[in-house]
């Protein structure tokens, strides 16, 4: 078992073929490229915005290699009901996290595997509110995207078609957003407790747009409603990148090394990109490239350019002004629990079947005393995980701890995904030790802001008070993050951002990034939706730059 | 002994007291409705032979069996869709009775005297029954967060379905007429007709928003919203205005959407075998994938649908009979 | 002190589901493994005893076979599994547990005259570690600047309670549903159960 020895540390897509997901055994045949011609695109990450990327540039003709550091999963065979054991789709390894507010990695928003976080992310799939993609001058804060947001609102379209998102034929906030191309799921008790709360104070609620199908398509069957998204889904319901858009990348010509963790972005004397440096099945290698895209997420992109420092990039690539790493965001993830008379039995289904994102667009309510916004969904979290919830923020142990563990089925729990604020002390650096390959280890320093802090508390009260209206007693307020972005910001005017636009680096032009670090806001939603669509974006322009 | 001892496991897992005498009496019911086929199966030969024209005798027969395959189909879809709710009320066992009763007692037409009452009541019943189901149903959903929400008509009590029960037993009103009297075959056929197209159409919307629940992810699921709307209008067309015109495409149309509802059960056996671990995992997929015994009902409308255009031809046919009868 | 806990669920046993289509091989496969549990390799036998004293204090278990919980937390710290963060106020993980273990059993002796926390009873055991959760520590230069409520709450609570709840016994004693692949659920609504899934429980406080 992992515990003692990995059983997953030999490379799976070798030889020609890569793992099929959709079986227990079996393969499928898999391109290969030489590693020393240069291939058109090495990318890096094969999370939300590798994947998407990878398998757009790979249709359009291009030679694409995509790294991932962690292993190629086949979810029928290799993924248990069972948290300890699924643990091993999280980014383990450690990472120091300072600052006022330390915040936890791993299994809160870090994965290691093909297919990345979206493997193990709770499916979640909202859009931005329009005004955020022009924060800074419409609603007077954080920055603004150098992006429209009718054109992130196509590419929204593009992906939810392709993951074919199972959501509300009515979205109550924010402009009509056509239909999604499954109907939404059974909304499960946990989530009728959000509706109870929120028709009794007067707002609006929808059942949760979520990432697993409601009906069988392709290979996928429909969601059983395991709810054990957070460990991994075995029965391939859930659209992650693993099931689409890695095997869609395969499909045309792609090729996928896993377990491989790139550590440094090679540059010539002209201070491009040639290819990256990585490390695999027990050694060191070199793939040339033409063009290299960093997707390692708002953690790892920022340490591989700064790790990829050279004499002419002495202080790493695209970080001139000091600016990689830097307005690193998370979200607030505080929470409300309350017991209830009857057992909703929460583990049923997906967590978060129900959602209210009231507060993300009550610009004119006069008790909001804060920039940004919020969004919260019901919960169903897995008995460790809750049980780890109540240890840390309230110490209890004993027979207390057994006591309020027993009323497991009798929980339900509001959950915000709160917008903070971008700042640029909040950040990765590369800490001075080193992991097991010689590579320093990220440094995570973060402290959430007086707005921050006004908008959490604010999210609390009103969670309290909607799951009081719904019957819940006993309530108590628990305090967390979810999710990572920026670090990377895109923009319009190089000395205030990393890249432009389309994810270009500023000053090396054959040197992309493309992932959740591009984020220059946060917004109030989860952000999954929000990288494959940019992701989609950043594609479409690279093959039209190309072909033009 | 073993009778208490199931029942008393049943009330502890769900808390509920009737669980064991409601599945005796679903399960007694079904008994009851294969004894009727049975007896049925004789039937036609022993009442009453002569004066009848073969239309009019295939009339019958269809009429009969259309109404026993949507009693059918009422018994083990809401057998199917209270077991998934847990017959959580005792009234949810009522539905899947009267589905047995309906289906029995269309089995046991056509009569033409004694205990023709009996049967007549029963068919009242199935009505009556299926109009307060809907009344649960309405009550059901209007109670549940959301209200009248798609979530709430996808998935909390289906409106439509308690409407097969009152289709059941108004189909088995007009067999049970049309086997007592004589003469009037046109208008029992512009009824049944009507009857029909009405069930189509409303059968056809209770499809279309199950198969909008399910994205119509297959394209074959749209069949069932296509072709019995075009059944319907052509039945609809005959009741208003009955014309021997369009009457052969109309019935090969009805053979289509008879055969839909075989083929359909067939579809919906796939499609629970495309849930997560398909058959194996009987106990989840054939609740929470498509249900197996719905597309049937359709098999029924369209024998029923095939029994309005017979006695159109018998009714039309009648004066030449007449004739014929007086010449001989 | 509390009442001891009485489970809302007696004679509900995930287990009995082996056979069915809850249970997936891979599943099983990993539940037999850890029947077993893997050798102490990594803590000396004194700070193994110690450690199985924490968890019985964390986790007080009355079944007659308890759920073990030190030898996992032994594997880990063998095998150098992390958690993804270190907080830069903690040392690396085994330093930590090293230390923090020293750490209590000195806050023990400094409390109740010399006596390590081993050999003191159950009350006053969970005593102690409230008032470390508090920072109410009487050997503060046993912990070396580590903070004793994250040691105690982010890293020694959380581990005790995410292996046993990951084990079948403590998973059927809240009247979870427990492995479940590849069958799910249906009934999803309150007062509905899926007949695999543990019958109605029932508390004191609602008779």
């Amino acid at each position: 078992m992992t515990q003692d020895a990995p059983r997953n540390d030999r490379p799976r897509a070798v030889n020609g073929h890569a793992p099929d997901v959709f079986k227990r055994e079996g393969q499928v045949p898999m391109r290969e490229y030489p590693k020393n011609a240069p291939v058109d695109f090495v990318i890096v990450g094969a999370g939300c915005g590798g994947s998407v990327l990878a398998a757009k540039l790979a249709e359009a003709g291009m030679s694409v290699v995509l790294f991932d550091a962690g292993p190629f999963f086949q979810p029928r065979r290799d993924f248990a009901s069972d948290e300890r054991e699924q643990e091993k789709l999280y980014w383990l390894d450690p990472r120091i996290s300072d600052g006022d507010d330390p915040i936890e990695l791993g299994a809160n928003n870090s994965g290691r595997a093909v297919g990345g976080s979206s493997v193990h992310f709770q499916m979640v799939s909202l859009r931005f509110r329009p005004e955020w993609f022009k924060a800074r001058s419409k609603l007077g804060y954080g920055r603004d995207w150098p992006v429209d947001w009718r054109e992130m609102w196509r590419y929204y379209d593009e992906v939810e078609e392709a993951l074919k998102i199972s959501g509300p034929i009515r979205y109550p906030w924010g402009p009509d957003r056509g239909r999604y191309p499954y109907r939404e799921h059974e909304v499960n008790e946990a989530g009728l407790v959000l509706a109870r709360g929120a028709e009794a104070l007067g707002v609006d609620w929808a059942p949760t747009p979520l990432c697993t199908v409601s009906a069988p398509s392709g290979k996928s069957p429909p969601c059983a409603y395991r709810g054990m998204c957070k460990i991994g889904c075995s029965i391939n319901a859930k659209q992650s990148m693993l099931i689409t858009y890695v095997p869609r990348a395969i499909k045309a010509g792609a090729e996928v090394r896993d377990l491989a963790m790139v550590g440094r972005i090679e540059t010539g004397a002209d201070g491009r990109a040639t290819g990256v440096s990585y490390y695999r099945d027990g050694k060191w290698r070199f793939q040339k490239a033409e063009n290299v895209v960093a997707a390692g997420y708002s953690i790892e992109t920022p340490r591989l350019l700064l790790n990829s420092s050279t004499a002419q990039h002495p202080q790493g690539l695209g970080n001139a002004d000091g600016l990689v790493g830097r307005n690193l965001m998370v979200h607030a993830n505080d929470a409300v629990w309350g017991e209830f008379d009857e057992e909703i039995r929460w583990y049923k289904g997906p967590p978060s079947m129900a959602t209210c994102e009231h507060w993300n667009y009550a610009d004119d309510d006069p008790s909001k005393n804060f920039d940004g916004g919020y969004s919260f969904m019901s919960q169903g979290p897995l008995p460790g995980d809750f049980a780890g919830t109540l240890t840390s923020s309230t110490g209890m142990f004993g027979d207390d701890l057994l006591e309020a563990m027993g009323r497991y089925n009798r929980m339900a729990g509001l959950k915000m995904v709160g917008e903070s604020m971008p700042q640029v002390d909040n950040r990765v650096t590369l800490a001075d030790e080193t992991d097991e390959l010689g590579l320093p280890r990220a440094k995570v320093t973060h402290s959430f802001c007086d707005n921050d802090r006004r908008l959490q508390g604010h999210g609390r009260k009103f969670m309290s008070r909607m799951m009081r209206a719904a019957g819940g007693k006993n309530l108590f307020e628990t305090q967390s993050t979810a999710h990572l972005m920026g670090g990377c910001p895109m923009g319009d005017d190089p000395e205030t951002s990393v890249t432009d636009d389309m994810g270009r680096v500023w000053n090396v032009d054959n040197l992309w990034i493309c992932d959740g670090s591009l984020m220059p806001t946060g917004g109030g939603v989860n952000p999954a939706m929000t990288i494959l669509a940019n992701a989609a974006r950043i594609a479409d322009r690279i093959i039209d730059a190309r072909f033009d | 002994m073993t009778h208490d001892r199931i029942y008393d496991t049943f009330r502890r897992r769900t808390r509920r007291p009737v669980g064991g005498i409601g599945l005796g009496a679903i399960v007694a019911g079904v008994g009851l409705g294969f004894v009727a086929a049975g007896l049925a199966a004789r039937r036609p030969r022993s009442a009453n032979p002569v004066k009848r024209s073969r239309n009019k005798r295939e009339a019958l027969r269809l009429g009969r069996d259309g109404a026993a395959i949507m009693g059918a189909s009422v018994l083990f879809d809401s057998a199917l869709e209270h077991l998934r709710g847990d017959f959580r009320r005792d009234e949810m066992y009522v539905a899947p009775l009267t589905g047995a009763t309906a289906m029995a007692a269309a089995l046991a037409e056509p009569r033409r005297r004694k205990r023709g009452r009996v049967l007549e009541v029963t068919h009242l019943s199935s009505v009556g029954i299926g109009i307060a189901g809907m009344g649960f149903h309405l009550r059901n959903i209007s109670r549940r967060p959301g209200g009248i929400s798609w979530n709430n008509l996808f998935y909390a009590a289906p409106l439509g379905a308690p409407g097969a029960l009152i289709m059941s037993g108004l189909f088995g009103m007009v067999t049970h007429r049309m086997a007592q009297a004589e003469g009037y075959e046109h208008l029992h056929g512009r009824e049944l007709a009507c009857l029909t197209a009405l069930a189509l159409v409303a059968e056809s919307g209770e499809v279309a928003l199950l198969h909008f629940r399910g994205a119509f992810h297959d394209k074959a699921m749209y069949l069932p919203v296509t072709l019995p709307p075009l059944a319907a209008a052509g039945l609809m067309a005959q009741a208003i205005y009955p014309h021997r015109h369009f009457r052969r495409p109309l019935t090969l149309l009805l053979r289509a959407v008879e055969g839909l509802g075989y083929v359909g059960t067939g579809f919906h056996a796939l499609g629970v075998a495309r849930n997560s671990a398909g058959w194996r995992n009987w106990r989840q997929t054939t609740l929470a994938g498509p249900p197996m015994p719905a597309p049937i009902s359709f098999a029924g409308l369209g024998k029923t649908g095939r029994a309005a255009l017979d006695l159109l031809a018998v009714g039309e046919d009648q004066p030449r009979q007449n004739k014929e009868r007086a010449a001989i | 002190m509390s009442q001891p806990f009485r489970t809302p669920y007696p004679g509900y046993d995930v287990l009995d589901k082996w056979d069915s289509p809850s249970f997936d091989d891979q599943t099983r496969e990993v539940l037999r493994a850890r029947r077993d549990p893997p050798p102490r390799r990594f803590l000396d036998p004194n700070q193994f005893a110690l450690l199985e004293a924490l968890c019985a204090v964390v986790i007080p278990q009355r079944r007659p076979e308890p759920v073990p919980i030190a030898p996992f937390i032994d594997a880990a710290l063998h095998a150098g599994r992390g958690t993804g963060t270190r907080f830069a106020t903690m040392p690396p993980e085994r330093d930590a547990w090293l230390r923090g273990l020293e750490a209590i059993d000195a806050e023990a002796r400094a409390a109740f005259d010399g006596r390590g926390f081993c050999e003191l009873v159950r009350p006053k055991q969970a005593r102690l570690l409230r008032s470390i959760d508090r920072g109410d520590c009487r050997a503060p230069e046993a912990w070396q600047e580590m903070p004793p409520q994250k040691f105690f709450r982010a890293l020694l609570l959380k581990q005790i309670v995410q292996i046993y709840y990951s084990a079948p016994a403590a998973m059927s004693e809240i009247g979870y549903g427990g492995p479940a692949s590849p069958r799910g659920y249906v009934r999803l609504k309150v007062g509905q159960i899926d007949p695999w899934e543990a019958p109605f429980g029932t508390w004191e406080d609602q008779a």
